[in-house]
């Protein structure tokens, strides 16, 4: 296995590591950094639990190479929040019931906070399909939509 | 009741909430398993060695390393690791404890295993041919509790009788017999389940990903040989459960190798492992069913018989055939009944109980076939259901008389909710009605009111999602006059709260519930006399709310909480216990053989389903266009939590009807243990649900007159897909998921015939 020193910029912090070149960006995040607010639930890009954006895009960080992010800038779900006051896109997953167990709702909410950067004013139908990549087996989605359709409106005003 | 605040929230959006997978602890090992990988076997040879002298392994055990103890709540038929022979291929062989999880995973590599294949018992009706081989050959050797009925491959038969089948079958006018049959699925929790143990002298901690604390801890004590005090298990965050992380799993392998090590160790499984190793599979089932009914629509007589897949292990599935039975006579008014079911050993993974065992599947075909019924005799399937449903006062199949029910009032508000919308020639409605028992268990609580006013409970309820245990601080709070906010629940742990069933069988509420208001109430009493010390009133006239106690009539005559609460503190301190009174258990008049108290049902919850479904005809794929739902689940006290069970549950009962299979080859072994082959419901299959509750005060149950819900919603969706399809294919569809594949081939079979 193939060490190497690389610096991860995560949630505009700068974590110099050492780690093999086969890593996931996952595990890293996780075991490395120790930030564990990015869950793993599949390893194989199936459910989403570990969504991160890297400049912005989301991707699975399951399936990610650590060392290919270096250079960018990684969002986790601990950097959503604006310090102590939660991102709108939190507040309103709660307000709306769309947690239950939580596991999926890091991913959940990075891919959500993507689709509202690109696509500012979704319709439902692109939310349903912004999101189809995040499984969910607690609510049955309806109060995710509903949180990500509150959010877009709160933001454009 | 106050607003529902949901306090674990925030830890959950933040990502600081922690959940198994998320613990780490100095020196801490890395766990892997070596299993099977054939569903039938006898082990020739397990050669460890080659794995134990890898460098960064320090543990490797098996069988000979733990002690020789068979397990399982009613049929103790397995052990923590195969002896002699594997009877599924995700039976563990081998644990092994490393430095990494790439060196653990590297040692499992390195153990040699020979194991001569054995016959595979595949198929439930062959397992009961006079000529099969036996799963258990020793099965007569176990140490069976209870009534439980047995015989060779089969694990637990129950039947239910009442009244005279065959004069019944001879009076009717028409006689309908059909035949479905329902493939395994799978609980699929987002969160894989994972395990860390620590000893520190001769007491064990455990921190697990357990819907059932306790139960997990009795099985670490029955495998392991300890006594409850030296083991305490600790759950952090639960990523959901859905039944799949109930009973004991895999505590006690961990245990055994932080114990052989002495140091932590942690296991977190793979997806594909969470599809294979745990005794808790949707149970496959076959239904035969026939039912005798007059022209008018009157039912006079059923029979039946139910054959369900239990797998390699019992696990906790005594009771599944009494249970099946149930959902498969159904909540309607059936003079004469017989149904004979049958647990099946097989070489499959073990079932066990994922949310409402038996009852989607049973349904499913129950309902089907009521359908078939209502056709049989040219009725509306509505009206049909609304003559024969049980109501108030009804007897039910098994002679147990109902006390106020709500199915009628179910069927009448979900049907009147989808109405008669104008359908396309490719969209049908389909309506199903659905039942489900509230469970009573002790359970335990306590309660301490602290020199601020605040309130610790303390509950042995476990949160698996379903905000439940959140109501618990609402019940507490509204018994006691003072903020939500101001009541901090301690729960999830083994050593510090008193015993009870955690999250299973839709019992947060209705059993700990009922212990949390009455250790509430007796600090609120206790806060009474003081105050009416203080006010020189009553306690009878005190009224504890605004975190207030005043005089009724009189709000100006009041004191703060707090300050009754600093008085406290200073020499009787507001301390209090409190276990569920168990409620009267209802009685049947039915002969119950096997009985496994399955068939009288503590305050029954009811629903009603209605979908309308789209069919592509040329694919046979089947899109949920809308749902709409109504649920008798008593009185509602969470109404934020209790639509998101009824939601989640819809939405896995989607899953269920059209994709959710577990699929095996000729030699027993899962081929599709993957989520993109084992397809879930995404964001972009779900449909628009309403939900409509009938708020019946239900007396003898939980708190509030409440019943449980968590699983009653995931029992009648597919059943009522599955109508909306057989109107759009022209028959019923016999095969459970009904893939895409299947409804093709069910509308192309349908149109041949005619």
């Amino acid at each position: 296995m193939n060490h190497t020193n690389v610096t991860l910029r995560v949630n505009e912090v700068d974590y110099p590591i050492s780690i093999s070149t086969e890593r996931n960006l996952s595990g890293v995040l996780r075991e490395t950094i120790g930030l564990t607010g990015t869950k793993e639930g599949c390893d194989d890009c199936e459910c989403g639990a570990c969504m991160v954006l890297l400049d912005g895009q989301p991707i699975n960080s399951c399936s990610y190479l650590a060392v290919q992010a270096e250079g960018c800038a990684i969002t986790t779900v601990e950097g959503l929040a604006d310090g102590d006051e939660l991102h709108a896109l939190q507040r309103n997953i709660l307000e709306a019931g769309g947690v239950q167990c939580g596991f999926c709702t890091p991913g959940m909410l990075m891919s959500a906070r993507a689709l509202l950067d690109r696509t500012p004013d979704p319709t439902d139908e692109e939310i349903r399909i912004g999101l189809s990549g995040n499984l969910c087996r607690c609510t049955g989605y309806a109060r995710i939509i509903d949180a990500v359709r509150t959010t877009a409106v709160e933001l454009s005003n | 009741m106050q607003t529902f605040v949901r306090a674990d929230g925030p830890d959950k959006v933040t990502g600081s909430g922690r959940y198994v997978a998320d613990l780490s602890l100095t020196g801490m090992l890395h766990a892997k398993f070596l299993y099977a990988g054939l569903a039938h076997g006898r082990i020739q040879n397990l050669n460890v060695e080659p794995a134990r002298n890898l460098p960064g392994v320090l543990s490797v055990l098996t069988a000979a390393d733990v002690p020789d103890i068979r397990y399982s709540p009613v049929i103790p038929d397995r052990t923590l690791f195969a002896k002699d022979v594997v009877r599924f291929e995700g039976e563990i062989l081998a644990a092994v404890a490393a430095t990494t999880p790439a060196i653990a995973a590297a040692a499992i590599e390195l153990i040699e295993v020979d194991i001569d294949p054995l016959p595979v018992v595949n198929d439930i009706e062959a397992a009961l041919k006079g000529d099969c081989l036996l799963v258990h050959p020793d099965w007569e050797g176990y140490d069976v509790s209870g009534d439980t009925v047995r015989d060779g491959n089969v694990a637990s038969f129950s039947s239910i009788e009442k009244g005279d089948v065959e004069a019944g079958m001879r009076q009717a006018d028409v006689t309908v017999t059909s035949r479905y049959v329902a493939d395994a699925s799978h609980a699929a929790p987002i969160e894989p389940r994972g395990i860390v143990a620590q000893w520190e002298g001769e007491k064990v901690t455990i921190w697990t990903s357990s819907q059932v604390p306790y139960d997990a801890r009795a099985g670490v004590c029955e495998t392991l040989g300890l006594p409850s005090n030296r083991v305490r298990i600790i759950v952090p965050h639960l990523g959901g459960g859905f039944g799949g992380k109930c009973g004991f799993h895999f505590e006690a392998h961990i245990a055994a190798l932080a114990k052989a090590t002495k140091r932590p160790v942690k296991l977190v499984f793979s997806r594909e492992e969470e599809f294979l190793a745990p005794d808790r599979r949707r149970e496959g089932m076959v239904v035969e069913i026939t039912t005798g009914l007059t022209n008018d629509g009157d039912i006079l007589a059923r029979q039946a018989w139910v054959g369900i897949d239990n797998g390699a292990y019992v696990a906790d599935a005594a009771f599944f055939p009494q249970l099946a039975a149930m959902h498969v006579g159904g909540p309607y008014k059936v003079p004469a009944i017989k149904i004979d079911a049958q647990l099946i050993y097989t070489n499959h993974q073990p079932s066990g109980s994922v949310r409402a065992p038996t009852a989607p599947q049973a349904c499913w075909a129950l309902e089907s076939h009521t359908d078939e019924l209502a056709a049989a005799v040219d009725m509306d399937p509505i009206n049909f259901r609304l003559r024969n449903v049980v109501r108030t006062g009804d007897e039910g199949i098994a002679g147990q008389i109902y006390e106020e029910i709500g199915l009628d009032r179910c069927l009448q508000l979900a049907t009147d909710s989808i109405g008669s919308p104008t359908l396309a020639d490719d969209e049908a409605i389909g309506v199903a009605v659905g039942w489900w028992p509230s469970f009573a268990a002790p359970a335990g609580a306590y309660a301490k009111m602290q020199d601020d006013g605040s309130v610790q409970i303390i509950t042995g309820a476990q949160e698996c999602g379903t905000g439940a245990v959140m109501t618990l601080r609402d019940i507490a709070a509204d018994e006691l006059g003072i903020d939500v906010t101001d009541i901090q629940l301690v729960y999830q742990d083994t050593a510090a709260a008193p015993t009870g069933p955690g999250a299973t069988g839709s019992q947060t509420l209705l059993n700990h519930g009922r212990a949390v208001e009455s250790a509430s109430r007796q600090i609120a009493d206790q806060l009474r006399e003081l105050a009416a010390d203080e006010l020189e009133a009553a306690a009878s006239d005190i009224v504890l709310g605004d975190g207030k106690a005043f005089v009724t009539g009189s709000p100006a005559m009041s004191v703060p909480i707090a300050d009754l609460a600093a008085t406290a503190a200073g020499g009787d301190l507001l301390l209090s216990s409190a276990s569920a009174p168990m409620p009267d258990w209802p009685t049947v008049s039915a002969q119950c053989v096997g009985d496994q108290e399955m068939a009288a049902w503590l305050a029954p919850q009811f629903s009603c389903h209605a979908v309308r479904v789209r069919l592509d005809a040329d694919t046979g794929v089947a899109r949920v266009v809308e749902v709409h739902t109504a649920h008798d689940s008593g009185t509602i006290l969470n109404p934020v939590g209790a639509l998101g069970q009824v939601e989640g549950g819809v939405m896995m009962g989607i899953g269920q009807a059209l994709s959710e299979g577990t699929y095996y080859d000729e030699n027993g072994r899962q081929t599709n243990p993957a989520l993109l082959e084992y397809k879930l419901q995404t964001m972009a299959d779900a449909p628009p649900i309403t939900t409509q509750f009938v708020e019946i005060n239900t007396p003898n149950a939980g708190p509030r007159g409440s019943k449980g819900l968590a699983e009653a919603p995931n029992v009648a969706t597919a059943a009522a897909i599955s109508n909306a399809l057989a109107k759009l294919v022209g028959g019923p569809l016999r095969q459970l998921p009904m893939t895409p594949e299947r409804v093709w081939e069910a509308a192309t079979e349908i149109r041949g015939r005619r």
